[in-house]
């Protein structure tokens, strides 16, 4: 089954809408309570002061989870690096995805954006199981340029066609705008954002990772699609 | 394995646990610890802790005692440091825990040597710290009249005392993660002194600037008794190899410590020992020694205006201020993980590792090595606080030997280092040998003040924690 993982600050009120809780309900999930520390103070000493609250906080947030009908477990973790850590824990649980927790009630629309450098495959593979037979609509949405335009038509249709199989309500919007302008229309009229991880570029060092980005913009969940194979900056 | 046992004074026990080590994270029953620094930042604490003392403190002072041939002072330092990096390479890769040499020896050894070792490195870290900032004070005061405003001398202690509490305050409560800006320091340092080096060797064999007029490679004064100036020296400039052992304070933090710890700590030795080598050298084929003595503390700034004009000048002074600023910030972090890895093993009251709620940071370690700190850099005796540190620090390294002879010849199950020390059983005793030779050519002031520091951290240890044992409890 696919497993999500789903880092929260543990210490820092950090929390999982309902929303997010029932739209994980038909995956595997593991919460990944993580602390950040200034590099002044050894984590074992940051455990032995914070791990009975930062556990306590962890299972709750498991309940939630089975509350809403899934399958949950927690890893705690005492950091100095972000990133690191949740590249490590979401390659040793093998998952699929991870979230950037955001607030959410019941989700009814998904936004999906296709890029052409992030493997649809994978993406469409992950919405299928994530909707499962549930009433959740999907918007695919693909930003090209004019010329290319015919192209990216056939590319959203194809993708759209195979959530469509699977008996998922799907709508497409093919925008002429810069990628991020297209996305940032969209987002207000969607619940949640699954996007593809995207391979490091010069874009992502000076503007920041395209996920960070669109977490920016909503104020919902969004489900970052790991890549499989391209290794990400941070490691 | 043997469990850690007994209670201290207030009835606190060890606190230990069984964990798993990995490449990545250290797994505990309910936790995981991630390994988030690499072979960069590795090196960047040893060779950023060290640099700033060899090269832009000391070699004035060590022209003064020891003539053109402090370069061989240095490269003896280098000899020693080197000695024992090897032997503490392996127990660190054995035992990759916060706390370092004090690790080491309370696990060989036993709780004595341990409390003793472990006091000491945290006064041995503030002796060195306070003197790195008499350093900075100096390069302050020369940056000051660099700019046209004269203050004269008497602000180097003010100054020092200043950044000493401005460090503190910024360890309790800042939560920016400075390392990456310690690697791009230590990188940035690094270029200085290949580019002055450049220009100083080419000016040393005559292929520019004027030819200097040959010097005897011992003081004249001295010649008859040759090797002592060079052996005290040594002893004194010993301060300058202080760092590498400071790796290990933050080996339960390193990534893949199997082979990042004895690539950082024999790495960060021989880079910084090739470096002062060839600096003093070229100090002293510049002016000579005696013009370079005269010029105490600062002097490297003449040596680059020799060398480079005012440009030189202005480059050396921001590198000494920069090394001397890293050297003491490197050094206030190992303090505060020398004291938790202490006070977790209830030789000193566990409230020394509480952690800030505000900030999340070990505001009571780090107030205990503050405060000392800055009463210390208030003497501003700068050979003085040198030479305690290297005392201190060099019983360390002296038992860290004779922890690995203990372990080796009787080696307990969980004793499974990935490196082992090259020339076992020859290079852990000649370390020794030379860790503990080398103290008995420091000034009688230092070795007495040393000496009374060791005794009353073992009272320390009968008062208050006679009762734990660690000895081989992992």
């Amino acid at each position: 089954m696919t497993r999500v993982l789903v880092p929260v600050a543990i210490l820092e009120r950090g929390a999982v809408s309902s929303g997010l809780a029932s739209l994980l309900s038909t995956t595997d999930v593991t919460v990944l309570g993580y602390h950040v520390l200034p590099e002044q103070t050894p984590p074992d000493q940051a455990r032995a002061q914070y791990e009975e609250r930062a556990v306590s906080a962890l299972e709750d947030i498991v309940e939630e989870f089975a509350a809403a009908g899934g399958d949950a477990e927690f890893r705690l973790v005492f950091t100095h690096d972000r990133e690191k850590t949740i590249d490590r824990v979401a390659d040793e649980t093998g998952s699929t995805a991870y979230v950037i927790t955001g607030t959410t009630g019941d989700v009814d629309r998904l936004l999906v954006p296709l890029a052409g450098d992030v493997a649809v495959d994978r993406i469409l593979g992950f919405v299928t199981e994530l909707v499962g037979d549930r009433e959740i609509d999907v918007t695919l949405l693909l930003a090209v340029d004019d010329e290319a335009a015919d192209e990216g038509r056939a590319l959203l249709e194809n993708a759209a066609e195979r959530l469509t199989e699977r008996g998922i309500g799907t709508a497409t919007t093919l925008s002429s705008d810069r990628p991020f302008d297209a996305l940032a229309d969209a987002l207000p009229s969607h619940d949640a954002v699954v996007v593809g991880e995207a391979a490091p570029s010069l874009t992502s060092l000076l503007l920041g990772d395209v996920e960070e980005r669109v977490a920016d913009a909503t104020v919902g969940p969004v489900l970052v699609v790991r890549a499989v194979d391209s290794p990400s900056p941070s490691r | 394995m043997t469990e850690p046992s007994g209670t201290n004074i207030e009835g606190e026990a060890p606190r230990t646990e069984p964990v798993v080590e990995t490449d990545e994270a250290t797994v505990t029953d309910g936790a995981e610890l991630e390994r988030t620094i690499g072979l960069s930042g590795g090196l960047a604490i040893g060779i950023g802790t060290m640099i700033g003392a060899g090269i832009f403190v000391f070699p004035g002072l060590a022209a003064g005692r020891a003539g053109l041939a402090a370069a061989g002072s240095f490269a003896i330092g280098a000899v020693v440091a080197l000695l024992v990096a090897l032997p503490a390479s392996e127990l660190a890769t054995a035992m990759p825990k916060s706390g370092g040499g004090y690790y080491f020896i309370s696990r060989g050894i036993g709780a004595l040597a341990g409390t003793v070792v472990g006091l000491s490195l945290w006064f041995g870290l503030v002796f060195a710290t306070a003197f790195y900032l008499v350093g900075f004070g100096y390069y302050a005061v020369d940056a000051l009249a660099e700019l046209g405003i004269a203050v004269g001398g008497d602000l180097v202690i003010p100054l020092a005392l200043l950044f000493g509490a401005g460090f503190t305050v910024l360890n309790v409560t800042g939560t920016e993660n400075a390392a990456k800006l310690q690697n791009g320091i230590v990188a940035l340092l690094l270029s200085i002194l290949l580019v002055f080096l450049g220009f100083g060797i080419l000016d040393a064999v005559g292929i520019v600037g004027e030819p200097s007029p040959p010097e005897r490679f011992f003081p004249p004064a001295v010649v008859d008794a040759s090797y002592i100036p060079v052996l005290t020296t040594a002893a004194l400039v010993f301060t300058s190899y202080l760092g590498f052992a400071q790796v290990a304070t933050v080996a339960g933090e390193m990534k893949r410590p199997g082979r990042n710890l004895p690539l950082a700590m024999v790495g960060s030795v021989l880079v910084v020992g090739v470096l002062y080598v060839a600096t003093i050298f070229v100090a002293t084929s510049a002016f000579g020694s005696a013009r370079l003595a005269e010029l105490g503390e600062t002097a490297m700034v003449e040596v680059g205006r020799h060398f480079l004009g005012s440009a030189g000048a202005f480059v050396i002074i921001l590198g000494g201020l920069l090394a001397t600023m890293s050297s003491a910030n490197a050094s206030i972090l190992s303090t505060s993980r020398a004291i938790y890895a202490v006070s977790k093993d209830a030789l000193i009251p566990g409230r020394a590792s509480r952690v800030n709620l505000k900030y999340g940071t070990p505001h009571v370690a780090l107030g205990l090595a503050g405060g000392p700190i800055l009463v210390l850099t208030a003497t501003g005796r700068v050979e003085l606080l040198a030479e305690i540190a290297s005392f201190l620090h060099l019983v360390m390294y002296g038992l860290l030997c004779v922890a690995l002879i203990v372990l080796r010849r009787d080696e307990p199950e969980w004793y499974d280092p990935s490196f082992r020390t090259p020339g076992y059983p020859t290079v852990p005793v000649l370390g020794a040998v030379t860790s503990f030779g080398l103290i008995a050519f420091m000034q009688p002031a230092s070795q007495v003040l040393g000496v009374v520091i060791m005794i009353a951290a073992a009272g320390w240890y009968f008062y208050y924690a006679r009762d734990v044992t660690l000895k081989g409890a992992l």
